[in-house]
Parts: C-alpha cells; sequence; structure tokens
C-alpha cells in the first residue's frame, strides 16, 4: 500500500506534465502571455508539491514524500518563473504545515530549503545550461538525484546536535525518496519527449565537445566515487571493529577485575586466619584438621627450601615448589612478600586438578599455602558475581553477562536471563567457542540481533560482553552515507560547471565563429569574426580576419578585371542592338520603341527589327538561357542567324525552323532561346508571328484594352532539331499596339522574394494613360523599379513594342479617328492633290469637306477605324469616306438657316452645309456595318 | 497655322496664317480669348488664310458675338475663297467685312 501511494505520488507531476505539454502544442493557451502562463503553471507544480506534503507516506516515524520533483519538472520543462514559483509555494508550505501536523517539526527546515531550492535549482539549469529549452530525461534523472542528495545533507546539516535520529531519517528515506523524485522528474521529461515525437536522441556521428568531457569526467567520477567509498567504508569498518574490540574487551576485564579482587581479598583473608592457627611444626594431621575445619581442599606449610614440609594431602609432602610452573610462582613469599594468590588454574603437582591457591608468609621463615576449589571460593563471592554484571552497559544496547562453568547465567541487566541456560546461535561447537577466549566473534543472542561478542574467563566464570553490530557501525555508517552524499554533489556541481565553462569559453565561441564564418561563406567579405573572450579566440578570430582580408583583395583585383571585360562584352552586346529611336524618322505609320537594362552580369536577352521592305516590320524578342560570356555569345549567333534567315524574305516559320536547325549544330553547352517573332504588314495590317517557347506577348486592340496574346508556342530554339513552328496571323488596326517583354520583367524579384508577375504588368498597361511604345517601354520600366526596390537585378528587362499607327495604300488610308489622325489624313491628302497638281481653290474646297466630315467622324461617330479614299476621275476628285461608327447619313441633315442675325445664330450644322454647298454630289450608304459617305468635288 | 497679334490703343489686330481647321481653330479661340481684356475693337487679318471649316466659321461667330457686347470686330483681307465660304454660310450678312 505504502509503494503505491509513493508510486501515485511520483506520477502526479509526470501527469500535468504531459497535460500542459498538450495544452501548450494543441489549444490557444499557446497564445497567453508568457508569464500568464509561468504564473498557471508554477501554482499548479506548487499545488502538487503541497499535496505530497499532505499526502506523504509515513514510514515508523519517518515521513516519505515526493514534493521536490514539481518544482523541478517545473523548472525544467516550462521555465524558470514557473519553476521558482512551485517551489516557494512547496517550501513555504513545509514551513506552516506543522502548524496542523501534516509533517514533521523535526525535518522542517531541511524540507522547505530542500523544495525552494529545487525550484531555483530547475530554473538555473533550465536557463544556464539547457538554453532554456527542456532537457533530457537522463539530465533530468541526474537532477532529480542531486535535489534528493542535497535534502538528505541538508537533514544532517540542520540537526548536526542530533545526529543520532538525522541519521535514522536519512537512513530510512534517502533510497526511496532519490529514487522517486528523480524517476518522477525523469518520466516527465522522456515522456513529453516522445509524445512531441522528438528523438530521445539526436544521433550525432560527432559527439559535442562538452559531452566528450562529460563522459570523461564521469568516467573519472565513478571510479574516484566507489575508490573512495570503498576505501572509507573498509578504513571506517576497520576503525568500527577495532573500537568494538576495545570497549568489550576493556569492560570484560573490569568485570574479570572486579570478580578476581573480591575473590583474592576472601582467599588472603581466609589464609591469614588459617595461618594464624598452625606453626611451622604443625603435622600433617593438624592440618587436615584445619583443612575440615575452614573448609578448604588443602593447607601446606612450605619450608625455606621450597619444599612442602607437611601437608593435609599427605602425598604432596616433600614436593619441590620449584618443580612446576604454577607451584614456582609462590616462592617470591620466600623472597620478601608476604602474601601472594593465584588465579584458579590447574596445578602443577596433577595437571587434571584445578585450583587457586593463596599463601602468606609465616614467622621463622617459609610459608602457608592453602588451596581452594571452585566451588568453596565461588561461593564466598557469588553475591557479588551477581552484581557484577548487572548495571553494566556497553554503549546503548551493549551489556555483559555472567555465566558459570555449568553456561548457566548469573549475573546480567535483564532479569529475566538470571538462572537461564546461555543463548547463543553459533556455528561453533563447544570446544571451537572455548578457543574464542579473549577474540571477538560475531553470533545472534535472545535480543535477535547481530552483535559482536567477546567472552574472557575468570574464577571459574564465563564473562561475556556483547554490542550490536548495527550499533558499533553507527559511526562508520554516518562517515559513509555523508561521504557518499557529499562526493554526489560535489561531483554535480562540477559536472554542472565543466558543462557551463566549456560552453561558455569553448562552445558558445565556435558557434560564435561559425556564425561569422558562414556569412562569410555566403559572399559578405565584409563580416569580420571578432570572438575575443580568451587568447586563443582572439588569435583565431585575428588569424580568420587576416585570411578573408587577403582573400578579399584578391577577389577584388579579380573581380574588377572581370567586371572590366564584361564592360566590354556588354558595349558589343548593346551595339549590336538597334538603339537610335525613331529608327525610321520618316514612317509615320508605325511606332516603334526598345529597351533593354541589363544586369550585372551579361544576359542572352536581345531584341531585334527591321523593315523587309518598305511595307513589311519584322521585330523580334529573345531570351537565351543562362547567362554570362557564353550566354552572350550565343545571343550575337542567335540574332545574326535569324536576321540572315530573315532577309532572305522567307517566311517566319520557315524561318524559326532553319534557325533552330542551325543552333542546334554545335550546341555542345546545351543552350537555347526563346524567341517571338512577328511580321507586320503595314499596308494590310495583318501580323504574322511565331512563337519559340517565349512569354506571350500584350496586345491591345483600338479601342480594347490590353489582353495576353496566348497561342500555344513551339518548342524553344536550338532545344532540339527538328522541332516545328507554326505561323499564326491576326489582322491589326490602326493604334493597335503589341508589347513583347523577356522574363526579366515578370520574373522580377523584390527584396521579399516576390515574382513582379504577369497580373502586375498586365493592369500597369491597362492602366496606362497612352499607348505610345516609348511610353510604356518607360513606364513598364519604372514600375519594376519601383517594385524591386533595392534588390539586385539578376535578369536582363528587355521589351519591345510596336503600335501601328495607320494604313496607308495608294489611293487610301486608314487611321484610328482621333484628333492626331486628321493631320495624318490631311497630309496624305495634301500630297496627292499636290501629286496631282489640283488648283489651290479646288484642293481648299477638297480639304475643307476632309476636315468637316473627318472632324465630325472624331466627334460623333464613335468609329475605330476610318478609311480615307482619295481617287482622281477626268476633271474630278472622289473623296469615300469609311467608318465603322453608328450610322449617320449627313444628306438628310436640314440645312441650316443663314440669314440669321449673329446672336441667333447656332454654332453646330455649318460643316455638312459646307460640304454640300461645295461638292457637286454627296452620296451615302451604309453597308456591311460600314457608313460610306462618297463625295465629288469638280477640279 | 500662324496668329500674331498687335495691339494698338483698344485696338487688337491678328494676322491669321494658313489653315483655320478643326485642328488649329482651338488655338484661335485660345489666343482670342486670352487677348480681349481692355479691347473694344478687334481686326482680324485674313489675307495669308488659305482656307476655313466650320470649326473656324464658330471661332469667327464666337468672336463676333463677344464683340457686339464689346465694342467694334472687322475682318480686312478675306480673299476669294474664304469669302466664298462666308457667303455660301450667310457669313457675310453678320459680319464685318472690309
Amino acid at each position: 500500500m505504502t509503494i503505491f501511494r509513493l508510486i501515485a505520488a511520483a506520477l502526479l507531476p509526470v501527469l500535468f506534465a504531459i497535460f500542459f505539454y498538450i495544452l501548450e502544442k494543441k489549444t490557444k493557451f499557446a497564445k497567453f502571455p508568457y508569464f500568464v502562463k509561468q504564473i498557471i503553471i508554477g501554482i499548479v507544480f506548487g499545488g502538487i508539491a503541497v499535496l505530497a506534503t499532505e499526502f506523504g507516506i509515513a514510514v515508523e516515524d519517518a515521513v516519505l514524500n515526493v514534493r521536490n520533483a514539481a518544482p523541478l519538472t517545473a523548472g525544467l520543462l516550462f521555465g524558470g518563473p514557473a519553476g521558482i514559483i512551485a517551489g516557494l509555494i512547496g517550501g513555504i508550505h513545509r514551513w506552516f504545515c506543522v502548524l496542523w501536523g501534516s509533517a514533521g517539526t523535526y525535518t522542517r527546515i531541511a524540507c522547505s530549503l530542500a523544495t525552494v531550492f529545487a525550484g531555483f535549482f530547475g530554473a538555473a539549469c533550465r536557463k544556464l545550461m539547457f538554453d532554456n529549452k527542456k532537457t533530457s530525461w537522463f539530465y533530468g534523472f541526474a537532477l532529480g538525484v542531486t535535489t534528493e542528495v542535497l535534502h538528505m545533507l541538508l537533514l544532517f546539516l540542520t540537526n548536526m546536535n542530533d545526529i543520532d535520529t538525522a541519521f535514522t531519517y536519512v537512513a530510512k528515506c534517502a533510497m526511496p525518496m532519490i529514487i522517486a523524485n528523480s524517476l518522477s522528474v525523469m518520466l516527465s521529461l522522456l515522456l513529453v519527449s516522445l509524445i512531441g515525437k522528438e528523438k530521445l536522441r539526436k544521433p550525432r556521428e560527432k559527439k559535442q565537445i562538452a559531452q566528450i568531457f562529460q563522459f570523461l569526467l564521469l568516467i573519472c567520477v565513478i571510479v574516484a566515487f566507489f575508490v573512495t567509498s570503498g576505501f572509507t567504508y573498509s578504513l571506517q569498518t576497520k576503525i568500527s571493529v577495532a573500537d568494538a574490540d576495545q570497549l568489550l574487551r576493556l569492560n570484560l576485564e573490569d568485570v574479570k577485575a572486579d570478580i578476581t579482587d573480591a575473590s583474592d581479598a576472601n582467599l588472603l583473608d581466609l589464609t591469614r586466619r588459617i595461618a594464624d592457627d598452625i606453626s611451622i611444626l604443625s603435622a600433617s594431621a593438624e592440618l587436615s584438621a584445619l583443612a575440615k575445619k575452614y573448609n578448604v581442599s588443602e593447607i601446606n606449610i612450605v619450608g625455606q627450601n621450597g619444599i612442602i614440609q607437611s601437608s593435609s594431602r599427605y602425598d604432596f609432602i616433600g614436593f619441590d615448589m620449584n618443580s612446576g610452573e604454577q607451584s614456582k610462582e609462590f616462592l617470591v613469599l620466600l623472597n620478601g612478600a608476604t602474601e601472594f594468590v593465584q588465579e584458579y588454574q590447574p596445578i602443577s603437582f596433577s595437571s587434571e586438578l584445578s585450583m587457586k591457591y593463596a599463601g602468606v608468609s609465616i614467622q621463622g621463615g617459609g610459608f602457608v599455602q592453602v588451596g581452594y576449589n571452585s566451588s568453596r571460593f565461588q561461593k564466598d563471592i557469588a553475591d557479588h558475581v551477581k552484581l557484577a554484571a548487572r548495571n553494566r552497559h556497553i554503549g546503548t544496547d551493549g551489556f555483559v553477562m555472567i555465566c558459570d562453568e555449568q553456561f548457566n547465567v548469573v549475573s546480567s541487566p535483564y532479569e529475566e536471563h538470571i538462572g537461564t541456560p546461555l543463548q547463543f546461535e553459533t556455528d561453533n561447537t563447544l570446544e571451537e567457542m572455548l578457543e574464542l577466549e579473549g577474540q571477538r566473534f560475531e553470533a545472534k543472542g535472545r535480543m535477535e540481533y547481530d552483535a559482536y561478542c567477546m567472552f574472557i574467563r575468570a574464577e571459574g566464570y564465563f564473562i561475556i560482553a556483547s554490542i550490536p553490530i548495527e550499533e558499533a557501525m553507527f559511526s562508520r555508517n554516518i562517515a559513509v552515507y555523508v561521504l557518499a552524499f557529499m562526493e554526489i554533489l560535489v561531483f554535480a556541481s562540477l559536472f554542472i560547471c565543466v558543462y557551463f565553462l566549456i560552453k561558455n569559453l569553448v562552445v558558445d565561441n565556435i558557434h560564435k565563429v561559425n556564425a561569422s564564418l558562414a556569412k562569410i561563406t555566403d559572399g559578405d567579405l565584409n563580416i569580420t569574426v571578432n570572438v575575443r573572450g580568451n587568447e586563443e579566440f582572439a588569435s583565431l578570430s585575428d588569424d580568420i580576419n587576416s585570411t578573408v582580408k587577403t582573400l578579399k583583395h584578391y577577389i577584388a583585383e579579380a573581380a574588377a578585371r572581370i567586371d572590366k571585360e564584361l564592360e566590354f562584352a556588354k558595349a558589343i552586346q548593346h551595339s549590336a542592338l538597334p538603339s537610335v529611336f525613331p529608327p525610321y524618322p520618316s514612317r509615320r505609320d508605325f511606332s516603334i520603341y526598345a529597351s533593354m537594362y541589363t544586369a550585372k552580369e551579361v544576359g542572352g536577352d536581345f531584341y531585334d527589327f527591321y523593315l523587309l521592305n518598305d511595307h513589311t516590320l519584322i521585330f523580334l524578342i529573345a531570351d537565351v538561357s543562362g547567362k554570362g560570356i557564353p550566354a552572350a555569345m550565343f545571343m550575337m549567333t542567335a540574332k545574326t542567324i535569324i536576321k540572315s534567315l530573315a532577309e532572305s524574305g522567307m517566311e517566319i516559320d520557315e524561318v524559326f525552323s532553319q534557325a533552330n536547325t542551325k543552333l542546334c549544330h554545335n550546341n555542345e553547352a546545351g543552350m537555347f532561346v526563346t524567341a517571338w517573332m512577328g511580321s507586320l504588314d503595314l499596308q494590310t495590317g495583318i501580323l504574322s508571328y511565331v512563337n519559340a517557347g517565349h512569354n506571350p506577348p500584350l496586345i491591345r486592340k483600338a479601342g480594347g484594352n490590353f489582353e495576353y496574346l496566348k497561342t500555344r508556342p513551339n518548342f524553344v530554339l536550338a532545344g532540339m532539331d527538328g522541332a516545328r513552328y507554326r505561323k499564326h496571323e491576326l489582322r491589326l488596326d490602326p493604334d493597335d499596339t503589341i508589347y513583347l517583354y523577356t522574363d526579366g520583367v515578370t520574373e522580377a524579384t523584390n527584396t521579399d522574394t516576390q515574382l513582379y508577375g504577369e497580373e502586375r504588368l498586365l493592369k500597369l498597361l491597362c492602366n496606362s494613360q497612352s499607348n505610345d511604345p516609348k511610353y510604356l517601354c518607360m513606364l513598364v520600366k519604372d514600375d519594376v523599379d519601383l517594385f524591386v526596390g533595392s534588390a539586385p537585378q539578376f535578369d536582363d528587362i528587355t521589351m519591345l513594342s510596336v503600335k501601328l499607327d495607320h494604313i496607308q495604300t495608294h489611293d487610301s488610308i486608314i487611321t484610328y479617328p482621333k484628333a492626331e489622325s486628321l493631320q495624318i489624313v490631311t497630309d496624305f491628302l495634301g500630297n496627292k492633290l499636290k501629286e496631282w497638281d489640283i488648283s489651290l481653290k479646288s484642293a481648299n474646297r477638297v480639304h475643307i469637306a476632309l476636315d468637316e466630315i473627318y472632324s465630325n467622324i472624331i466627334h460623333y461617330s464613335g468609329a475605330t477605324r476610318a478609311e480615307v479614299t482619295c481617287i482622281r476621275l477626268e476633271g474630278l476628285i472622289k473623296l469615300i469616306f469609311k467608318d465603322n461608327g453608328t450610322p449617320y447619313d449627313p444628306t438628310a441633315l436640314e440645312d441650316p438657316d443663314i440669314t440669321l442675325s449673329a446672336e441667333e445664330r447656332e454654332f453646330g450644322g455649318l460643316g455638312i452645309f459646307m460640304v454640300r454647298k461645295s461638292a457637286r454630289d454627296m452620296n451615302y450608304t451604309y453597308v456591311d456595318g460600314l457608313n460610306c459617305l462618297a463625295l465629288t468635288f469638280e477640279v | 497655322m500662324i496668329i500674331n497679334k498687335s495691339v494698338t490703343n483698344e485696338t487688337l489686330t491678328l494676322f491669321v496664317e494658313g489653315r483655320l481647321d478643326t485642328t488649329t481653330a482651338p488655338e484661335l479661340e485660345a489666343a482670342l480669348s486670352a487677348s480681349l481684356s481692355g479691347i473694344n475693337a478687334l481686326v482680324i487679318d485674313l489675307a495669308k488664310l488659305e482656307y476655313i471649316s466650320s470649326a473656324g466659321l464658330r471661332v469667327i461667330l464666337k468672336a463676333q458675338k463677344l464683340m457686339n457686347m464689346l465694342g467694334t470686330m472687322k475682318l480686312i483681307n478675306v480673299n476669294e475663297s474664304i469669302m466664298e465660304v462666308f457667303e455660301i454660310t450667310g457669313f457675310v450678312d453678320i459680319l464685318t467685312i472690309e
């Protein structure tokens, strides 16, 4: 039951760790402000610590709990503030809970401090060691162990004056609490990692420096730990055993002396009384009587020569005292000593007989020796012996007892033992046991614990001393526990220090150097490495900087040379393109403009245009794959081939087919060209075009708006021999505009790496105020520049725009009716009339007619296409207007009243009237959606 | 079209050369409206005018209407073909032509 409660208490922090982790990952909890989250988590984990205290598990008089796991987990997993809050709540609660008795006073300071420490420790480790990230489970385990060990040491430190009780607590609590707390922290981290589907440990081919240090340190530490612990253990054991030996022996000697002294005094006294009763000449018979009277075993009288003169035992008479070791000792009485008592021992006369002798010298030389058997002298001192061991304790639980030769207890501090047979659990036989006199042996007596025992014999008694082994080893155990705890703390501190120092002095600096190097590798040679934390890194920084500086110098030199060459290449490339605008100043029937803005690197864009004859305009735009000199050279080849083929007069689809074939040959570099080429017939407005994989151009039909001219493109040029190219056709009307571009426009990139895009291009052109080619090209370039901002230009920006202004044949001119067109049509008519040598007056009439009718078409018809034809017949000039505007018959108009005064006159209506007056006839029809007005003038 | 101006006392004289048609009529209109303040006599010299279209007539008519309120207006040196137009359109009756 106890174990289950312990497990439950240990699992509580784990459950809440998982709960908050999921809350953070899956719910809106993540959006709470940082400190709000920390406070919530801190309070919850503080609550868990409080619960752990309240539901502590009492084991005998110690209380087990898993309080420190909660703050440590909070600090490690969720952040410093949470850990500190949890620690403070748990610690303060622990301090005050003694008031209502949830926990004991004895461990109050130690437990409170340890819990507060756990919170701060978790917070500090997360911040200093783990870069504010949650760490691996094995660190969690180690930190859990460290915290609990500190808890135990605090228990010792706060109870220095009652070390016994402290040790009792620690001995009971240490292992379960260390294990439960550290497993709880470990499980929290482990399960959260598993839920987060993170790898438990990133597999790395190479270990980090800190890891290598830690690994080596760990090995050294483990070895050192076991060596010192083992050494201390064995040393302390030896000392403790020796102490126990000495303690036992001293007590035994003490008791023995006590008994012997009492016995000796008694016997000497008796012997003296016997000696008073006899004289040197006493016969043996008298001695026997005396022996009977005093109830002693024998009485001997020894002469000055050391020989027994007379004795109560006849067989002893004449025995030389010098002949035996035992008897010889008594000769001291012949040498001045007056009395002598010997120990109970076998006698020299017969080793089978044991006897205790006492002797006193007598007047006239010689001495009386009295022998006592054991029952005789024991009878006199029995009462004394009974008391000898009664109040004698060794240490706390050790004691002495005395038993007689029949192994019945005669004296013991425990009254109930007396008179009962001695009880010992031992493997030795009686003989072996008797051999062990004066030596320590282990045995279990009635006290049911293992004890160190020792016995000696005195006056026919066995004196036995014993002390519990546990008590004998108490100091050793404390020493070993404290040492082990201290070592764990010291090594944990060492670990953290080494980790922290390496991280600060080496790893962080290496990262800084690497970050700078990465920037340099990315091409920013202006970065300097500036890590000056210590001499080594300062020197490394300087070396790198000087290397980069030298490199930069070489690169700059090389770049300058290449730049120069590229400038030449660019100049050559540009000079190959027509760049004088307007290119055909005498042509007013179309306008053309083109521009190419090259990127820093030479690119492969190009445009071209030429008049094949006076009514065919060829124009194209192209983009060679890739960049640099190869692209530029390929571009020159492509441009030359296309131009020479086009100028030979073949159809443009054929031009592309043949150019493709030629470009495919000798194209080891595998380059290709996208191209769009158009051929505009200026007399009909028919535009033939062919597209080899190029971006669709934008076209604006008169009166409409720009839209992409999307026809399925054919394959790129130089891509595949034998590719086929299809010619498309469409009719352009006056004022129609076409705009060609390369992907340098649509793929221009700004600093946010967004593309300019076809959408924006289309929108820009649609909102354009003019469709003049030059205006359009400038407009797009300006807008691209605006879009790109400070981002570098990667690709050539090339564009070409053509506008058909009017279509002119020998007899007629087609225009888009607008104010500017009137001048063109007027000039056309003027040239015709001049050519025919028409009189000024007649010519003016025709001019007025043109002005009136054409102005009406411009202003009122809504037409987008107006054709004016001028034919000379014999004596007549025929002027025919055709427009696609709303039907309007000027011949049906009533004549204005020309008799009105100036004030009464209206402004309108005069034009048609004037025409009608000046023309010979005027004829209107409306056919096929066209207003057709024919005027005839006499000339 | 070329327009020259000269002002003597309160008389403005405009010399109009070239064609007075849809394209050029607005120029004359602008020239007139810019120069008429403080003028009570307007003289338009049409000696070098090649032809006049209805747009031109409109400007002339507008000027005449204005000068009827401000003072006097006359056209001088009107050539044959211009005169023909004025006749056809009845302008001879409302303009002062010398």
